[in-house]
């Protein structure tokens, strides 16, 4: 069967709603037809959200620096930066977030956070302290480094978070299809996973990521993971010229929009003009949403 | 209507400017990507992407034109302005040739006080010096004011200048070649359309070979774009003397004219869109320079066969905002990445060879070169022998 045609019978069932095998996501990541595979996993999208595109403005403020909560009223969600030493610390953080945050999202820290301040006691407990003080999410999920994904995940779920979101910390891009059908298989047993951060989250300026692997690893989430609502890409790490054609190759949210309406300097347009300009230029129809993923009237 | 042109161009048919509007108005990025793919490997099946060690120097920052999308000029009398010396580009050449550079792309200002003499001695200089090395110099504007500047026709300068040592001519200055746009940027005084396009056809009749670009997303309409590249094709198909395309968007940091710079996705779809409507073009650059890095591998994607200049040096299109850098292993390492072969070449898209890297030990570079550094504000010496037109320049050549 030629190329083409294989890709075709891919769309057809792409269409229908059928899923891809784990042994067709594998083969379609060592494929160098990248417009192909954006082309299968732009179908995927289009289903799913039709021409819709999210972004989400997010105040990234550090942990220990509360006199920056207030800084950035327009932001959907308050991300706490930093790794705080104690479970008590990171706490107090939350509460203090909390306290300005509103209706708004609260999110912070990462798995290995949890499991440092989880040393001599049990991760529900220091989940469910985290949730009392007010925490909605934890950032980051790193499939590549996270020893049991899913005593992760149902712990979290158990706790009461919700929408989770599985993120990449650095693994290099062969390593990280096996991830990619992992999260599917996750989101099959345990549910609970709502988006899904395929680009690493830590960027290697010895060995930066090239924009094939970028655009194949976003279209590769897209098809191996259908059954996760959300294939997000981070506007500041990857920048908007990679961000937008992300979109096209089959991410629907952008994450970490800058909450700030100024333009940063000059001439520049604010962030949020920035980024409706962006995902218009993709074709798509740019609609902002809250840290729950609920879409905002603009 | 949209499906019956894809089938054309998939079945190696040539699009009109109609049905090249509709296809950039109406089909999918994929969809254009995929048509000028499947051109660029029907032109280039050994699937061998290519790029040049060459370095692009900007001999003045002196210019006349006063073009309000450029942040690079500085009007005569400037503290700003400078001249290279010899010297200066002699010592660039060395560097170039350090690296596996084969070649100086020279492009510079409208300097009123630069005679045709400056440049045929320093042509015969580094033909003298470097007989291998090649001189890419002097888009069609710049040829134009020498031309105005010494009284002499344009056919004159190109055999002056070709004698001198010009090896070929870049394709700067086209910007768009549709006379309303040149107007409203102001650079219809330093080339009209119809002069861009004359001087390329007597520099191809000459026996030169240039290139040819397009610097877009100003005031442009996209029937304007599209008339630039029909213009373009139109004189390929009478002389043939074009090498290669090359496409950028306008860069607007710190020009008279701002605005806002076009999209990424933009870029794709105008290189895929070129690479269909140039049919007879058999080479196309990404424009990593202004894209990044990224977006400049993806457009291998979209109709490009060459990464263009692994650039030692840039000037004109950091002065607005865009500081990419690529050495020539992150080129490579790009070009391998998206499954291609890389290769060396020059200006007439000769394979040189593979990386010179692979050969011999050369320095890294992380950071591209500037044409000065910052605050040098001497004069060159040499610059007395030369006639000044300008007060300013007639001054400081009494005053060295
Ligand atoms: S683009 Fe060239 S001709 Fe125009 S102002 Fe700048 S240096 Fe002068």
């Amino acid at each position: 069967m030629s190329t083409v045609t294989a890709f075709d019978v891919y769309v057809d069932r792409i269409n229908r709603g059928e899923p891809l095998s784990a042994d067709e996501i594998r083969e379609l990541a060592v494929t160098p037809d990248i417009l192909s595979l954006g082309m299968l996993a732009d179908t995927v999208r289009r289903r799913l959200h039709e021409t819709r595109a999210t972004f989400l403005r997010v105040a990234d403020v550090a942990f220990d620096n509360q006199a920056m909560l207030g800084q950035s009223p327009a932001a959907r969600e308050i991300r706490l930066t930093g790794s705080p030493s104690t479970l008590a610390a990171a706490v107090a953080a939350v509460e203090a977030a909390r306290a300005v945050a509103g209706d708004r999202k609260v999110a912070g820290f990462s798995w290995d956070d949890i499991a440092r301040w989880s040393a001599g006691a049990s991760t529900g407990q220091v989940l469910a302290r985290l949730r009392q003080a007010g925490l909605d999410a934890i950032v980051d999920l790193p499939l590549d480094v996270i020893d049991d994904p899913r005593y992760a995940v149902e712990s979290l779920k158990d706790a009461g978070f919700l929408q989770l979101r599985l993120t990449i910390s650095k693994a290099p891009a062969d390593a990280r299809t096996p991830l990619l059908i992992r999260a599917a298989q996750l989101q099959d047993s345990a549910g609970a996973i709502h988006a899904l951060n395929p680009l690493p989250l830590s960027l290697s300026t010895f060995r930066p990521t090239t924009g094939y692997e970028d655009v194949k690893m976003v279209a590769l989430a897209r098809l191996a993971a259908p059954n996760v609502p959300s294939i997000q890409v981070d506007w500041q790490r990857y920048g908007p010229k990679l961000a937008q054609v992300a979109l096209t190759f089959g991410a629907d949210d952008i994450d970490g929009v800058s909450a700030s309406d100024e333009a940063p300097e000059g001439r520049r347009r604010a962030p949020r003009a920035e980024i409706e300009r962006n995902i218009e230029a993709a074709g798509l129809l740019p609609v902002e949403r809250d840290g729950w993923f609920n879409l905002l009237q603009s | 209507m949209i499906d019956s042109i894809v089938a054309k161009v998939r079945d190696g048919g040539r699009v009109s400017a109609e049905e090249a509007l509709a296809l950039y108005h109406h089909a999918p990025t994929h969809v254009l990507g995929r048509l000028a793919d499947g051109i660029r490997l029907r032109k280039h099946p050994e699937q061998v992407v290519t790029y040049i060690i060459d370095r692009n120097v900007n001999y003045t920052n002196i210019c006349v034109a006063r073009c309000n999308f450029c942040a690079f000029y500085r009007p005569v009398g400037s503290g700003e302005g400078y001249v290279l010396g010899f010297e200066e580009i002699f010592h660039k050449i060395d560097e170039t040739i350090a690296v596996g550079g084969n070649q100086l792309l020279l492009q510079g200002g409208h300097n009123p006080d630069l005679p045709i003499q400056w440049y045929e001695d320093l042509f015969r200089g580094v033909k003298a010096r470097y007989p291998d090395f090649k001189l890419h110099a002097l888009s069609p504007p710049e040829v134009l004011h020498i031309s105005r500047l010494n009284q002499l026709s344009t056919t004159q300068v190109i055999e002056r200048l070709v004698a001198a040592g010009l090896d070929s001519i870049p394709g700067g200055g086209a910007e768009i070649l549709v006379d309303r746009v040149r107007k409203l940027l102001n650079c219809y005084s330093k080339a009209t359309s119809d002069e861009w396009i004359g001087i390329m056809r007597q520099a191809h009749l000459a026996g030169l070979r240039t290139t040819a670009t397009m610097m877009y997303g100003t005031v442009e309409t996209d029937e304007e774009r599209i008339e630039h590249m029909m213009r373009l094709r139109d004189l390929q198909d009478e002389t043939g003397g074009f090498t290669a395309f090359i496409t950028w968007s306008y860069q607007p940091e710190h020009t008279e004219h701002g605005g806002f710079e076009e999209t990424g996705v933009d870029y794709l779809r105008t290189l895929a869109l070129s690479r269909i409507v140039l049919d007879n073009f058999d080479n196309l650059q990404a424009s990593w320079v202004t894209q990044g890095g990224k977006v400049g591998q993806l457009s291998l994607a979209y109709g490009a066969n060459d990464m263009g200049s692994v650039m030692i040096e840039e000037n004109v299109v950091r002065a607005a905002g865009a500081a990419y850098c690529m050495d020539e292993l992150e080129i490579v390492v790009n070009i391998e990445d998206a499954g291609f072969l890389p290769k060396r070449r020059n200006m007439h898209y000769e394979i040189l060879g593979d990386p010179i890297f692979r050969e011999r030990e050369v320095p890294r570079m992380l950071a591209l070169a500037t044409a000065r550094a910052d605050g040098d504000t001497s004069v060159p010496d040499e610059l007395k022998n030369y006639e000044a037109r300008s007060r300013h320049g007639r001054q400081l050549r009494l005053g060295q």
